[in-house]
C-alpha cells in the first residue's frame, strides 16, 4: 500500500507539482507530415553511415576506403580481417577487462553519485554549497595535465598495472555528481522530505524509498553513460597498463596499428569488433536509456 | 510508515500537526547529523584523491618552470606573462572558441528542431529513431576520427568525390583553418546530438497537451506557442545543456588530436586546428614545459567560468511559462 | 525500527576500508625482487617481440615481459610519465627524435658505462653513438638500428616518362639535389603528374641531414637562424616547391597510403623501414619499383636507442639483454630477419648483408645500398630543442606547399615561430 500512494506521489512530482487529473501529454496531436519522416530518416542515416562504413572497411580491405566511386557495399573479408585482429592481440581478454572496468565504472558512478547528489540536493549541512561548488570548478580543468600526478598517485598505491587503477579514479565523477543532484533537486519536492522527516523517517529511508525510484531512470541513464565513458577510453589506460593481458579493448586495438600508418582493414575491424559489444549491449538497453533520458529530464 | 501519512499535499496539513512538531532549537540525532556526510564520504574520499588533488597540483605548478624529468623550479607568474603574449595562445583561443561555437549551436538547433519532430504522438518508429540518434554516441572517438578523417580527406574522401558530382573543386579540409574547423564540429555535433535530442523531448514531453489546446483555442499560432509554452518549458534544460556543452565544447582535445595525425600535436602546420587543450598538452608532453601547460590550464579554467557564468545568465532569462 | 546496515553505511565503510589498505604501498608487477624477470616497452612496428623470443629460447630462464604497442610519440610521453614520478619499466625502447629530451636530463637513467658500456661503443656507428650520450659523458642508450636513405622510384612510370630506369643510371642522374628537382620537372612534363609525395619530408629533411652542422655547433649552442647549410636546404625546398613536382601529401596521412598503390607519385625519400611500408600498401606494386642512391649520397632517417630507467629494479638482466641482442652479430641477423639497418659497421661487409636483394624493389641490394648512405654522415650536434626546430622549419615549408604560405617570409616566419617555441 505504501507503494501506490507513494506512486502518486511520484506521478504528482514528475509533472512537476501540477494539480491531478491534468492530462499528461504524450506529443502533440495532429498529422505526421512527411517531411518530418524525412528529417528523421536523414538523422538516422548520418547516425549510423559511419558505423556501417566501418563496417564496410572492416569486411574489405584497406583499399576500399580511397576507392573511388566510394564503396559501400560490405565484403566478404570480414572474418579474415577479425580472425588476424584476434591472433594479433589477445583481443577477447581485452573485451573481458573492459567489461568489467566499464561495468564496475557504471554501477560505482550511479551509486556514489546518486548517494552524493542527494546530499547535495536534500539535506543540510555545514559547507554543502562550496564543497558542491569546488566538485563543479573541477570539472573546467581540462584533465590532460592531470595524468602525472595521478600516476604518482597510482605509482605509490602500488596499483600500475591493474585494472583498479582505471576503476577506481573513474568512479568519482565530477560530472554525476552535478547530473544527480540538478536531477534529484528538479524532481523531489523540498515538501516531500519535510513530510517524511515529520513523520519521523531516517534519512536512509528518505533516500531508498522516496528520493532513489523518482531518480532511478537518471542513475540508470548516468551509469550507461559511465559505461561508455569508460569502455571508449584511451589515454589514461594506455599509459598505466603494461601486461598484454591487462589491455582493454582501446588499447588492443591501438596494438594492430604500425608506428607510422595505419593498416585501415585492420584498425577499422578492430574498431568494429570493440564496438559490437556495446551495439549488443545498446540493442538490450537501448530502450529504457531512451526511457531513462526521457523519463529522468528535468522539469519546468 | 503508514500508507496514509506520506500523501500528496503535505503543506495543507502541516499546520494540523504543529502541537507535535519538535522545536525549533531542537537538533537531529548524530546519527541524522553526520548521516549527510556519511553519504558523500564515498564519493569524497575518491574525489579528494583523484580529482582533486590533481585540479590542485596544476594551479600550482603554473607557477614553476616544471620539467617533469628535470629541473623544476618556482618562476611566479612568468609563465602568464609569457602566455599572454605568445600568439600560439591567442590562436589556440581563437580555434578553440571557433570550433565551439560551430560545433554547439548548430547542434542545439537541430537537437530542438529533431525533439520537436519527435514530439509526434503518432510518430511510427519513433523508438527506431530514438535509438538511431544514439549510436555515435557510442562509437569510439578514436574510430570515428579514422572514418572522419577518410571522409574529408582532399584527394580521395568520400566528401569531396561528392561535392564533385556537383561541380565544386575538392576542399582541403585538414589544411585550411575554417575546413578543418567545420570537420572537427561536424565531429563532435554528430557524436553528441543525439543526446541532446533526447533531453530536449523529454522535457516537451512533459508539457501538457492541454496547455498547448488551450491556447489554440485562445487564437495563438504555432510559432507563439512555441514561443510562449515550448521554450519557457524548456528553460531549464536548454540552460543545463547550454552549461555542459560550454565545459566540454571549451575543452575538446581528442579530435583535433587524432585528426591531424601527419602534424601530431600542432595540428596542422599553422596550427590551424590546435585548440586550448591540444596547446596545453602540447606544451607539457611535447615540449616538457609543464608550467606552461599548467598556466594554459588555468587559462582555460577562467575562460570556462566566465563563458558559462554569462551563458547561465543568459539561458535564464528566457521567460518562465 | 531495526537498526538495519545501511548501504550507505556500508559503503562508507568500504571506502574507508580500501583508503586504508591501499595506502600501503603494494607490491608492483613483474621485475620486482626476481633477478629473471625484467619488463620491457616498446612502441609498435619494430618488431621487438621477435627478438625477445630469440633471446628467451637462448636463455630459457629468463622472463620478459614485453609492452609493445603505441606510436613512437605515444611510449615517450608514457615513459616521461613514469619517469617523473612512478613505476618505471627496466628497458625502454626509444626513438631517435624522442632522444634529446631524455639524455638532456641524464640523471633519469643508468650511465651504461657502470655495466661496460665503454668496452662496445666502439662497435657502433660514431655519430650514431654520440646522440645519446649527455653533456657529462654519460651513456644513455644503445643504439638498435639506423633507417638510413635511399630513394625508392617506380620503374615503369619512370619508363613512360622516357626516363631511365637502371639503378646505376638513375643514381648518376639526380647526384645533386638540384638534379633531383630538374629530374622531376621532367617527368612531370612528360605525364602531367606529381613526381615525389612531398617536398618538406622528402627533400628538406633529407638535405638538412647532410649537413656538417645542423641546429646547434659543436660547443652547444643554437645556430640555426645563422647556418648557412640550413639555410641553403630550406632554399633548395623553396625551389622544390615552386617547380611543382609534388603531390603535397603528408607522410603518413591516409592520402599517402591511398595514393601509394596509384602510382600518384612516382619516388619516395625511403629510409629502409619505409621500403615495409611500401611492400604492405601497395602489394600489387612488386617488382615495379627499384632503388636508387639519395641526392647528396649520404642519409638517415630513424632509429631507436635502448636505455635503462635509474629506477629500474631489474637493471642487470636489462643490460645482459642489450649487451648481447644489440652484439654485431644478431644485428645482422635482425637485419636479415626483418630489415632494420644494423648500427655497428662491422658487419657491413659481410657477404650477408651486401648480398641481400630485394624481390619487391627489382633484386635492389638493399643492404649495401643502405649502409653506404650511412658512411657518408658526418656527425653533427644534436640538441635538446632539435626536434622543435626541425618541426617549424618542415611546418613552415609544408604552408608554403599547400598554397597558403609566402615563400618569401616563410624563412623568416619560421625563424620567429621557433624563438617563441624554445626561448632562444
Amino acid at each position: 500500500m505504501a507503494d501506490t500512494t507513494a506512486g502518486s506521489v511520484i506521478g504528482t512530482t514528475m509533472t512537476g507539482g501540477a494539480a491531478p487529473g491534468r492530462a499528461r501529454s504524450s506529443g502533440r496531436l495532429g498529422r505526421v507530415r512527411w517531411w518530418s519522416y524525412l528529417l528523421l530518416g536523414v538523422a538516422a542515416f548520418a547516425s549510423i553511415f559511419p558505423l556501417y562504413w566501418m563496417f564496410v572497411v572492416a569486411s574489405t580491405d584497406s583499399a576500399t576506403a580511397t576507392q573511388m566511386p566510394p564503396e559501400i557495399v560490405p565484403g566478404d573479408n570480414f572474418f579474415h580481417l577479425a580472425g588476424l585482429v584476434f591472433d594479433t592481440v589477445p583481443f577477447l581478454q581485452a573485451i573481458g577487462n573492459s567489461l568489467v572496468v566499464a561495468t564496475t565504472i557504471g554501477v560505482g558512478q550511479a551509486v556514489l553519485c546518486a548517494l552524493g547528489g542527494f546530499a547535495f540536493a536534500k539535506l543540510h549541512f555545514r559547507g554543502r554549497d562550496v564543497l558542491f561548488l569546488i566538485v563543479v570548478l573541477t570539472m573546467t580543468v581540462p584533465t590532460q595535465l592531470a595524468i602525472i600526478p595521478q600516476y604518482m598517485i597510482i605509482s605509490w598505491l602500488g596499483w600500475v598495472d591493474t585494472l583498479q587503477a582505471i576503476t577506481v579514479p573513474g568512479l568519482a565523477s565530477a560530472f554525476g555528481i552535478f547530473w544527480m543532484r540538478q536531477h534529484i533537486a528538479a524532481t523531489v519536492s523540498d515538501e516531500l522530505v519535510q513530510a517524511a522527516r515529520i513523520d519521523g523517517a531516517s534519512t536512509w529511508q528518505i533516500f531508498w524509498r522516496i528520493a532513489f525510484p523518482i531518480v532511478r531512470p537518471a542513475a540508470f541513464v548516468l551509469g550507461l553513460f559511465g559505461f561508455v565513458t569508460a569502455w571508449n577510453d584511451f589515454l589514461w589506460p594506455f599509459i598505466v597498463l603494461k601486461s598484454p593481458e591487462r589491455f582493454t579493448a582501446q588499447i588492443a586495438i591501438k596494438a594492430l596499428q604500425n608506428s607510422y600508418t595505419i593498416d585501415l582493414g585492420l584498425a577499422m575491424s578492430g574498431s568494429f569488433l570493440a564496438t559490437l559489444p556495446l551495439l549488443v549491449l545498446f540493442v538490450f538497453v537501448g530502450k529504457r536509456m531512451v526511457a531513462g533520458i526521457l523519463e529522468g529530464a528535468f522539469k519546468g | 510508515m503508514t500508507a496514509t501519512r506520506v500523501t500528496a499535499t503535505p503543506t495543507p496539513r502541516a499546520p494540523a500537526r504543529a502541537p507535535h512538531r519538535r522545536p525549533a532549537g531542537w537538533a537531529l540525532p548524530l546519527r541524522e547529523r553526520i548521516a549527510p556526510y556519511a553519504y558523500i564520504a564515498p564519493f569524497f574520499v575518491l574525489f579528494g584523491v583523484f580529482g582533486l588533488i590533481p585540479f590542485l597540483f596544476t594551479f600550482y605548478i603554473a607557477l614553476f618552470e616544471w620539467n617533469p624529468i628535470g629541473d623544476q623550479t618556482f618562476t611566479g607568474f612568468d609563465n602568464f606573462v609569457r602566455m599572454l603574449g605568445d600568439a600560439r595562445f591567442w590562436n589556440a583561443t581563437r580555434n578553440t572558441v571557433s570550433i565551439w561555437l560551430l560545433s554547439t549551436v548548430p547542434q542545439l538547433l537541430v537537437a530542438l528542431v529533431l525533439a520537436h519532430v519527435l514530439n509526434h504522438a503518432r510518430l511510427r518508429f519513433a523508438l527506431f529513431f530514438r535509438m538511431s540518434i544514439l549510436v555515435p554516441y557510442i562509437t569510439s572517438v578514436a574510430a570515428t576520427a579514422i572514418v572522419f578523417a577518410q571522409m574529408f580527406d582532399r584527394d580521395y574522401g568520400l566528401l569531396n568525390w561528392l561535392l564533385g558530382l556537383v561541380g565544386i573543386g575538392s576542399i582541403d579540409f585538414v589544411q585550411s583553418v575554417w575546413g578543418s574547423h567545420v570537420m572537427i564540429a561536424v565531429m563532435v555535433a554528430w557524436r553528441w546530438f543525439g543526446y541532446t535530442t533526447l533531453l530536449y523531448l523529454a522535457s516537451l514531453q512533459a508539457v501538457p497537451r492541454d496547455l498547448y489546446e488551450a491556447a489554440s483555442i485562445d487564437g495563438a499560432g504555432g510559432w507563439a506557442q512555441f514561443r510562449h509554452i515550448t521554450v519557457p518549458s524548456l528553460r531549464p534544460v536548454i540552460i543545463f545543456t547550454v552549461v555542459t556543452s560550454t565545459i566540454g565544447g571549451l575543452q575538446i582535445f581528442t579530435e583535433p588530436l587524432l585528426v591531424a595525425r601527419t602534424t601530431n600535436l600542432t595540428c596542422g602546420p599553422v596550427r590551424q586546428c590546435q585548440t586550448l587543450t591540444l596547446f596545453l598538452y602540447e606544451q607539457g608532453f611535447g615540449q616538457y614545459q609543464f608550467g606552461y601547460g599548467a598556466a594554459i590550464g588555468v587559462a582555460l579554467f577562467v575562460m570556462i567560468i566566465l563563458v558559462a557564468a554569462v551563458n547561465y545568465l543568459l539561458s535564464a532569462r528566457i521567460r518562465g511559462a | 525500527m531495526k537498526l538495519r546496515i545501511s548501504p550507505s553505511l556500508a559503503l562508507f565503510a568500504a571506502a574507508a576500508l580500501a583508503a586504508v589498505t591501499a595506502c600501503s604501498p603494494g607490491s608492483s608487477s613483474g621485475g620486482g625482487g626476481d633477478p629473471n624477470v625484467f619488463e620491457f616497452w616498446s612502441f609498435s612496428g619494430i618488431d621487438q617481440q621477435r627478438d625477445v623470443d630469440d633471446y628467451m629460447r637462448a636463455h630459457p630462464e629468463i622472463r620478459i615481459e614485453l609492452t609493445e604497442v603505441g606510436s613512437t610519440t605515444e611510449t615517450a610521453q608514457a615513459l616521461t610519465t613514469a619517469l617523473a614520478g612512478g613505476k618505471v619499466p627496466d628497458l625502454v625502447l626509444i626513438q631517435g627524435d624522442d632522444l634529446p629530451k631524455f639524455v638532456q636530463q641524464p640523471q633519469n637513467f643508468h650511465d651504461l658505462r657502470e655495466f661496460g658500456a665503454d668496452e662496445i661503443k666502439g662497435d657502433y656507428l660514431d655519430w650514431v653513438m654520440e646522440q645519446a650520450v649527455a653533456q657529462g659523458g654519460e651513456i644513455i642508450g644503445i643504439p638498435t638500428d639506423v633507417g638510413g636513405l635511399a630513394v625508392a622510384y617506380r620503374k615503369d612510370l619512370f619508363a613512360e616518362a622516357g626516363l631511365p630506369t637502371d639503378r646505376e643510371e638513375v643514381s648518376q642522374m639526380w647526384s645533386t639535389w638540384d638534379d633531383f628537382i630538374e629530374v622531376g620537372k621532367r617527368y612531370k612534363e612528360a605525364t602531367g603528374k606529381a613526381f615525389l609525395d612531398n617536398v618538406p619530408t622528402s627533400v628538406f629533411f633529407q638535405a638538412v641531414n647532410q649537413v656538417s652542422q645542423k641546429y646547434y655547433d659543436d660547443a652547444g649552442n643554437p645556430i640555426y637562424d645563422r647556418n648557412p647549410e640550413v639555410k641553403a636546404a630550406f632554399d633548395l625546398a623553396l625551389r622544390a616547391i615552386e617547380a611543382d613536382i609534388s603531390a603535397r601529401i603528408s607522410f603518413g596521412s591516409d592520402g599517402w597510403n591511398a595514393a601509394l598503390p596509384r602510382g600518384d607519385f612516382a619516388v619516395v625519400s625511403a629510409p629502409s623501414w619505409l621500403l615495409d611500408q611500401i611492400r604492405r600498401y601497395a602489394p600489387d606494386t612488386a617488382g615495379k619499383w627499384d632503388v636508387a642512391r639519395i641526392p647528396g649520397g649520404a642519409g638517415n632517417w630513424g632509429g631507436s636507442y635502448l636505455a635503462i630507467p635509474a629506477r629500474a629494479q631489474n637493471p642487470q638482466a636489462a643490460w645482459n639483454y642489450i649487451r648481447e641482442m644489440q652484439s654485431p652479430e644478431h644485428q645482422l641477423q635482425h637485419f636479415l630477419d626483418v630489415g632494420a639497418l644494423p648500427t655497428t659497421p662491422s658487419v657491413y661487409d659481410d657477404p650477408q648483408l651486401t648480398g641481400k636483394r630485394d624481390e619487391f624493389f627489382s633484386g635492389a641490394p638493399t643492404g649495401e645500398i643502405y649502409t653506404q648512405a650511412l658512411l657518408g654522415l658526418k656527425p653533427f650536434h644534436m640538441g635538446p630543442d632539435t626536434g622543435t626546430i626541425g618541426t617549424e622549419f618542415l611546418n613552415a615549408l609544408t604552408n608554403v606547399e599547400q598554397g597558403s604560405g609566402d615563400p618569401a617570409t616563410a624563412w623568416d616566419d619560421a625563424v620567429r615561430n621557433i624563438r617563441t617555441a624554445i626561448g632562444a
